[in-house]
Order: structure tokens, then sequence, then C-alpha cells
């Protein structure tokens, strides 16, 4: 029988009872012919390849990610609970060495899901990758932390979780902003000002195949990564790049996919979005564990599979070389401020409109991050959904000094008194507490 | 009156029950180089004592096909194999004559490349000219579209005594497994069938005019006849007659556990509101998974022959046998020796025990007594480990639905069964060490043929239909059919049942509805450019293992 050389734990969760809708790209159907494939194939047969059922995440675990208003219980599913927690198993299986990789193959995504969450946007609602990543630092101590997001769209929730955090690296290579939603990702956008450099986006051309992207992948991501040295990698492994996408206009195959994920050698993997889920899903899933397993993946390709076909061109060639090096250059020495933002006093504030396309919900933020200098600084949100009560929120991040855990609690007293916010959250990391209060 | 035969490693047991309970039992060592000297001894004891009543049935065990295999005593296999695109099908390569032959049909049952049959009639004339006559056909996917099968099977048809394709054995996906199933029941196939011709023969010389069934994996019979298309099915079926032996003899309507204590092995067996749980994906033949349904259980390496050591400061007991117990003339102290010493046994020569342990405790500064305690508890310690462990594993196997997950029912066991040679002497020890209730069943000595005797046919079927494509297929059961758009959930439910009903009454089996029951249930949306373009529906029936009712009442009042 075949043997996987690294032992891989599957978290497979297709959630065959939930959908957005009957129609709706994400949903029931999504993940039934990777698991006829998977089934067919025999992966869980193969020694070394288990699968294993998701944890389900509770309220606490998502207060570590999120700012929930108003609050987890009305905005959050049980199928979001579940998903996060498929995710959080898969970190379980890694730390607690009972297999060497993992991939949570489950659904609903959660990648476009913000610091602040009033709905759902992107088909995300809770960011299932952050409430791992919470896990991972709070049970078991990871502290640096790398989420290489190879989904087709900007992982720009991911993004706003981890702005001013500079010991997660989060690094999205995904279909350039300007066609694509959610219409963000570009290489300007590189965290806060205490965490500037630990984010990094790469906007690749529509067209562009495996060659560009394991171009953009050995040139840029991995000496970032290199330098970074983080303890754990996760992949945000969205499959809409794949040439079959409904939804996107790249051209990855499943070969590309698997060769990516054997370079980048990430220790945990979490499904994202991917669309196709005739003509692609099932073949990248497959490539993706067996690469994660360190098995054959050269028999593994789409019944539609025509590499002259999605060649890619030479004009998307010579703009991924030039933009590969420039890249490369600008996040190894990324300028010392955002550059967009203002800094008022101690604080660097910026502010910002989210659109939840899903829930049809507009909201608008001021953030403010305190530029303490010692720690990565408490971060203050105020946030208004649509015409509702404006909420505060109050982060005081781990390893923050103690002058930053006075900030944040000196914040969120004075926001209570003040009369301006109806709703209000405190996240005291250092202090494992969590504080919700209705003014 | 049904007639019941257990061909076990050490004794073939048989039984006699009527409606009124057990009438008469016989056993004989098994001959292992002659099976049916051993069948034909007990039925000699055992036929005579019916008087004038009819022995309307009779059900077998045998551990021919899976000693064919473990032996490596089966023929040489000409394999066909059309893997497509995926996981490299050389992994399942076996034997000499193993080839894949290019063509690819995906999940849904569409060819996405054509069968190369020229290179199929090929590899069929050098089979040929190797004097290979079985063959196994298996194409990926077939479940969904066994055409590939169908064509292999035309191409070697005219040179084959006998040729096995894949979706024949299951609607079920699984390619390796697939592969593995249908070349075990070519290589099994002919000296399968010689058994059956005896068994048969036999029969006949004894006057019994019964029908005759074979035990199967998951603890259900089959008619002999299907047996011989279907000899890989006959596998492993020795521990499936122990726990339909203990169905028999114990009112269980609970979740308990099994535990058949035999020479070398413990197997582990457990049971779901009084069911036992089938293994979802089949039982494991030799290292290689496989598509033959199976009760669900587990074999660690203790039992009465299991040698005592002692290891890093530890007594231990099995895995390794080094010989009988001292108490029957071995030469190394073994857990029934342990049990004599300890007085929970009394079997053989109890000195000679006494003087092994003795002997083996004074080497290592201890006394015989503390060394058969010790080795006891560390047998009955691993044993509850291996019921924990298997326990957990069915607590925590996968699930798809929000609703499983969340509301999902756990396995807690109440019970502990105990049966096998070495039960009575460690029952007491057991019920130290489990806190749930340790019973041995009266007649567990031979519950294994009673078993036997009162198993019912089982039978499962894998529906699938795709509405956008008009198709419907059983392929176990070889149905194919064209469906309308509209075709549902219900209607491909029904289709299951009434498919299903209809083969066990083709196969003169009586009681078809007696324990039908659907297992999944499953329909989905095909949506294409946003519209909804059709549905694939999945069905999943089967007549679940369990004993006939009325012969029942006549025998569990022994537990």
């Amino acid at each position: 029988m075949l043997k996987a050389p690294s032992s891989l734990g599957v978290v497979f969760f297709p959630a065959y009872d939930w959908a957005i809708s009957p129609t709706h790209p994400e949903r029931q159907e999504r993940l039934l012919y990777t698991q006829d494939q998977l089934r067919e194939e025999g992966l869980f047969d193969f020694e070394g390849i288990r699968e294993y059922k998701p944890d389900v995440a509770k309220t606490g675990d998502v207060d570590l990610a999120h700012f929930t208003f108003p609050d987890v219980e009305q905005v959050v599913t049980s199928s979001h609970l579940i998903s996060a927690g498929g995710a959080m198993r898969a970190a379980r299986l890694v730390m607690e060495r009972e297999a060497k990789r993992a991939f949570a193959l489950v659904r609903p995504p959660g990648h476009h899901a913000m610091k602040v969450v009033h709905g759902t946007r992107g088909f995300c609602t809770i960011n299932i990758e952050a409430v791992m990543v919470e896990y991972l630092r709070e049970r078991y101590g990871v502290r640096r932390i790398a989420i290489v997001d190879t989904d087709c769209h900007h992982g720009d929730g991911t993004q706003d979780i981890y702005w001013n955090d500079p010991d997660v690296m989060f690094i999205s290579i995904h279909q350039d902003g300007r066609t694509i939603y959610p219409g963000s990702g570009f290489p300007y956008e590189l965290g806060g000002p205490t965490a500037i450099g630990s984010t990094c986006n790469i906007p690749l051309l529509p067209g562009t195949g495996d060659q560009g992207i394991l171009h953009m992948l050995d040139n840029v991501v991995l000496p970032v990564l290199e330098r970074f040295k983080p303890e754990i990698i996760i992949n945000s492994a969205g499959q809409d790049n794949h040439f079959s996408d409904p939804i996107t206009n790249m051209a990855f195959s499943a070969q590309g996919y698997a060769e990516l994920t054997r370079r980048l050698g990430a220790h945990i993997a979490v499904l994202e979005g991917g669309y196709s889920i005739q003509g692609a899903l099932p073949y990248v899933n497959l490539g993706i564990c067996l690469a994660m397993a360190d098995m054959d993946t050269s028999q593994v390709s789409e019944p539609t599979y025509d590499p002259e076909m999605i060649k890619q061109e030479q004009r998307v060639t010579d703009y991924t070389l030039s933009l590969a090096d420039q890249l490369r250059n600008y996040f190894m020495d990324p300028p010392p401020m955002p550059k967009h933002g203002r800094v008022e006093g101690e604080w660097f504030v910026r502010e910002k409109e989210i659109h939840y396309d899903t829930d049809g919900i507009f909201e608008r933020q001021t953030e403010k991050v305190f530029m303490c200098g010692q720690c990565p600084g408490t971060v203050v949100i105020e946030s208004r959904a649509d015409s509702g009560p404006l909420c505060l929120a109050v982060q005081i991040p781990l390893h923050a000094c103690p002058a930053c855990v006075e900030k944040g609690h000196e914040v969120f007293e004075t926001g209570q008194r003040s009369k301006n916010y109806r709703r209000a959250m405190l996240v005291d990391r250092p202090g494992k507490d969590v504080k919700r209060v209705l003014i | 009156m049904l007639l019941g035969i257990d061909v076990g490693g050490t004794h073939t047991d048989a039984v006699l029950v009527g409606t009124d309970g057990l009438k008469a039992w016989a056993k004989a060592k098994t001959n292992h180089t002659d099976l049916m000297a051993s069948i034909r001894d007990v039925l000699g004891q055992i036929v005579p004592q019916a008087g004038h009543e009819p022995i309307t049935r009779l059900n077998l065990s045998t551990t021919l096909s899976t000693n064919a295999i473990v032996e490596g005593l089966t023929e040489p296999v000409g394999v066909f194999v059309a893997a497509g695109p995926g996981v490299n099908p050389n992994a399942y390569a076996v034997g000499q004559h193993f080839r894949t032959i290019s063509g690819a049909t995906d999940h849904r049952g569409r060819i996405t490349s054509p069968l190369d049959e020229i290179s199929a009639l090929e590899h069929a004339a050098h089979c040929k000219t190797a004097g290979v006559s079985v063959y196994a056909c298996v194409g990926k996917f077939s479940p969904r579209n066994p055409d590939f099968e169908e064509t292999l099977r035309g191409v070697v048809h005219p040179q084959a005594d006998f040729v096995s394709c894949g979706h024949e054995f299951s609607g079920q996906l699984g390619f390796g497994r697939r592969i593995h199933t249908a070349v075990f029941n070519a290589s099994v196939w002919r000296v399968f069938n010689r058994f059956a011709d005896a068994v048969q023969r036999s029969a006949i010389g004894f006057g019994l005019n019964a029908q005759v069934n074979i035990l199967k994996a998951d603890g259900g019979t089959m008619p002999l006849s299907m047996s011989r298309t279907f000899p890989v099915e006959s596998i492993l079926s020795g521990p499936a007659a122990s726990v339909m032996g203990i169905i028999a003899v114990c009112d269980i309507d609970q979740d308990s556990v099994i535990l058949d204590i035999g020479g070398t092995t413990t197997d582990i067996a457990l049971f779901a509101d009084g069911a036992p749980l089938i293994e979802p994906e089949g039982a494991v033949i030799s290292g290689r998974p496989t598509l033959v349904r199976a009760l669900k259980s587990r074999s660690i390496g203790i039992g009465g022959d299991s040698a005592i050591t002692f290891v890093a400061g530890h007594v231990r007991v099995g895995p390794r046998r080094l010989g009988p117990a001292m108490a029957e003339g071995g030469n190394h102290p073994t857990l029934t020796d342990a049990l004599n010493v300890l007085g929970s046994a009394e079997l053989g020569d109890v000195s000679a025990s006494r003087r092994g342990l003795n002997e083996l405790a004074a080497q290592h500064g201890s006394d015989g007594r503390t060394m058969a305690q010790d080795a006891a508890l560390a047998a009955v310690t691993s044993i509850r480990a291996a019921v924990i462990e298997l326990t957990r594993a069915v607590n925590d196997r996968p699930v798809y639905t929000i609703y499983e997950l969340l509301e999902g029912k756990r396995l807690v066991p109440k019970t502990v069964y105990v049966m096998g040679g070495p039960a009575k002497a460690m029952a007491g020890l057991l019920s130290e060490v489990f806190p749930e209730d340790v019973l041995v069943p009266g007649n567990y000595a031979v519950a294994n043929a009673i078993g036997a005797a009162l198993s019912r046919p089982t039978l499962s079927a894998e529906l699938f239909a795709d509405t956008q494509r008009g198709r419907m297929l059983i392929p176990g059961l070889d149905v194919e059919e064209s469906v309308p758009r509209s075709y549902d959930l219900d209607a491909a439910q029904e289709d299951a049942a009434r498919y299903l009903r209809q083969y066990l009454e083709h196969l003169r089996i009586e009681d078809p509805e007696g324990m039908m029951e659907t297992i999944e249930a499953q329909s989905f949306n095909m949506v294409e450019d946003d519209a909804m373009v059709g549905r694939t529906i999945r069905v999943k029936c089967q007549i679940k293992p369990g004993v006939l009712p009325g012969y029942r009442k006549a025998v569990s009042r022994q537990c």
C-alpha cells in the first residue's frame, strides 16, 4: 500500500446541510466532488494520511480574533464555528505532533472577515485562519507565524486583522485588485506603523499561470519568509486561481497548485475560496493533499487540462518578472511609515470604509494604534455599521508593554463614560480578559 | 431446523437449532489441509441428531478464502486497470500480470478520455501466453459508469474461466480497494468453487435438502450459489460468526463491547443500541484494504497461548506465541498458565503451569503467583486499553453535516460480553478493570456456530443518480436506468429499496423487508452559471446484520 513520507491530517468538513442560498457558489455541493475524488483515490487508506472531524470553535475563540457586534451569537452560525473549529483541529494535529502537516478542507471560508465583524462579506463571516492563529498563540505559545494567502482574491480580512501585528507576517498573492473583488491588496499596503513590512501584497495580472505564481513564490515569497523566520507557515489555500474558476480570471492548474504547495512547505493549509467545484476542486485539493504528504503528484491533472490553451502570455511573463524584482527590493526595505493615515499625537489614525457585499452592510471605521515603541501598541477602533450605533473596540495585544495595557483600560473606561458609544468591547490579551458592555 | 457450522482456526463447531432451542452440538479438530474432512466430521455427528425434523438451512462460515489469501495459495490473476489521472496506479500493482490501460472516467461517470482497447488486447494476449485464466477488470469511478470495465471484460471473456469486474462488488468509491477486492475475488475463485462443490456433494450425501448459505464478514449470509461468484465475500466470516453468536444468545439492546478471547488474539467488536457496527469502508485482508463489508472489529495479540515475558522490569503478555501453554506440554509459560496458577482456570497439567511461572519468576527475583497476577493484569489492562481506543475511534469518526457534528450520538458501552476459550477464566479479572458489567454468556463455547446458524442474509445497495445526465445506477445490483429530470430523493429511495427487495427475491431469500434500512440519502443541487441544471443523488440501503427472531427466542435465554 502507499505510504506518505510526511504524515498528513485532513480535517474534512463539507457542511452538507448549509448554504448561503441554493445556487450560491458557496453551497452544499462545493466539496462533494472533492470528497468523491479523495474517497475514490483512497487517500485515507494511505499509511500516514488520516481524516479527522473538526472541533467546534467557541465564542471565546472568536473573541480573540474579532470584535463582533452586536455579539457573536447574533452574527455567527454554527457552520462558521465548525469551519473555524476545523482550522483549530488542523493546528492541534500539528502542534501535538499527531501529523507533520494538516489541511483543513472546510467550508465556509473566512479570509474576507476583518477585525470588526457586523455581518458577512465575500462569503466570509469569521476569519477561520485568524481564529486558528490566535488559538496557536493562546494555547501553544507560538510567537512568529506566517500566513501565505494563495486565494485569487486579496485576503483583505486577514490583512486587516494583522495590520498592526509585527509577529504575524501576512503575504497575499492574488489577481490584481483593479480587476476583481475586493479591490485591494496593493504593494504599498505594508501594515501599520508598528508592524510595517509584515504585510506583503503581490498582485498578479489576469491570465497569470503556473509559471508566474511559481516565479513569485521563489523570488518574493520564499525570500521574505526566509528573512521573517516564522515558527509556523500557514497557507490560506484558495483554489480559485484555477483556469476553470467561474468567478476569476487566472490560469493556474492543479499541477501548479501542487508544486506551489510542495515548495511552500506550509505546516497547515486552510481551504479558502475555489468555486470550480467540478472541474478544479477535486483535482487541486487532491494535488495539495498529496504534495503536503510529500507524495507523487505527477499524475494529478484535470480532464480539461491543455497546457497550450492556458499558456501564460508573454506580456504577463514580462510583467511578472519585472514586478518580482521590484517587490522583493520593496519588501526587503519597506518605507518607514504607511502610505495612508495620519499621526495624531502618539496615535496613528486611519479611516476605513467597509462594504459587506453578502449582507449589504456599509461600515465606517476609525482605527487608532498607539505608537508605543516598546510593543505592537494598543489598538482602538470606532465602528458604525450603516445607521447603527457607534461601537468601541479596544485591543490590548499579546506581549503589550505595561503602559499599553494601562492605556487600553483607560481608553475603554473613558469610552464608556463618554456616552458616545452604545456598545463597547475590550480584549486584554496579556490579562486574558474580554469585556463586552452595552451602554 | 437450522444447522450452523463454524470452521475455526482450532475447532470446527456445529449446532442444530430448532424453534424451541439448541438441539445438538458437535465439535471436531479443524483439519487445515482438508477443511471438508472437518465439515464431514461434524455433519456426521450432528445430522443424525435431527431425527425426523427437516433441516431447512445450513449456514457455513469458513476460513478457506482468508487462508488461501494469507498463505498465498491463490492463482495468478490478469489485472486490467483503467486509472486516468490521480494517484499513480502502479501503487496498486499486484502480481505479474498487472497493466494500466489508458482511459479516464470522471466523478460523475463522464468519459473524459477513451479506453485504449488496443493495449487491452495486447495485455490479454500476454496473459493468455502466460497461462492466466482468471481476470480482474477495474476502472476508476466505475461505480459511476461501468462501461470501461464491461469493455475490458469483453476483451478477456473469450479466454477467461472467470472475470471479476470492480463495480460488481460495491457502489462505494475506493479505487485501490476495488482493485484489491476484484483481484482477491478472482484469485480464490477456483479453490472456493471446488470447496463449494464439495460442500454441496456432502450435503446431498448426508441427505440434506437444506438451502446452503455462506457467512460473510458483515455477519450476514449469502446463498452458496452467489458465493461462487463472490467468494471474496466469505473472508473473515469467523469473527463475524462469533459476534452473531453473541447476538443470538444474549438480548443485546444497548451499546456494548464483545470480546472474543482466543488462543492467539482477542477480537473486539462494538454494538450501538444492540446492532453491530459495520466497518464503513471495508475489511483489510493481508494488509490490503478492500470493499468487502465487514463488522467493525479490532484484533490484539493477547490470547490464552500468549507468551509471558519480562521486558524492562515489566511483565508482558503477547503479542508473541512461544508454543502452547506449559499445562499443555509447551515449554514457555503463557497466559493460560497464569490463569491456572491463579486458580481461575484448571486446564491441563496445572502443576506444569506452576513450575513454569515459578522458574520464570525466579529469574527476575519474583514468585510465580505474583508473576501470574502481574501477567493477568497486564493482559486485561491491554484489552481494556484497546477497547477504549476503538470506542474513541468510533466516536471520533468523521461526519459531514452540522447536524451530525453537533447532535452526533456517542457510543458509551454499558456491558462487556466475553466469549472464547479463556472467557470464563478471564471474566473475573476483566471485571476488575472494566467499569461496565462483564458477562459470559452460557454456551459461549459454541456461540459462534449458533451465530452462524441464525444469521440472516445481508446485502447493501448504493444508488447514484445524476438528473442532468438522466442516469441512475445501482452498480452492485447491475442496475442502470434512464431517469427524468424530475427524479428526486424520494424516488431514489424507493428505487433503491425496490431493487434491493427484488434482488433478494431473485435469490429466494425470505423476509426481505426484515431489516431493510436507508443509511444514507443525499441530494445536491448541481448549478452551472447560476442556474440549477440538475441534482446528484446518493442513496445507500442495507439489510442490516441480525439473527432470525423466531429462533433467537429459543436460544437467547442462555445468556
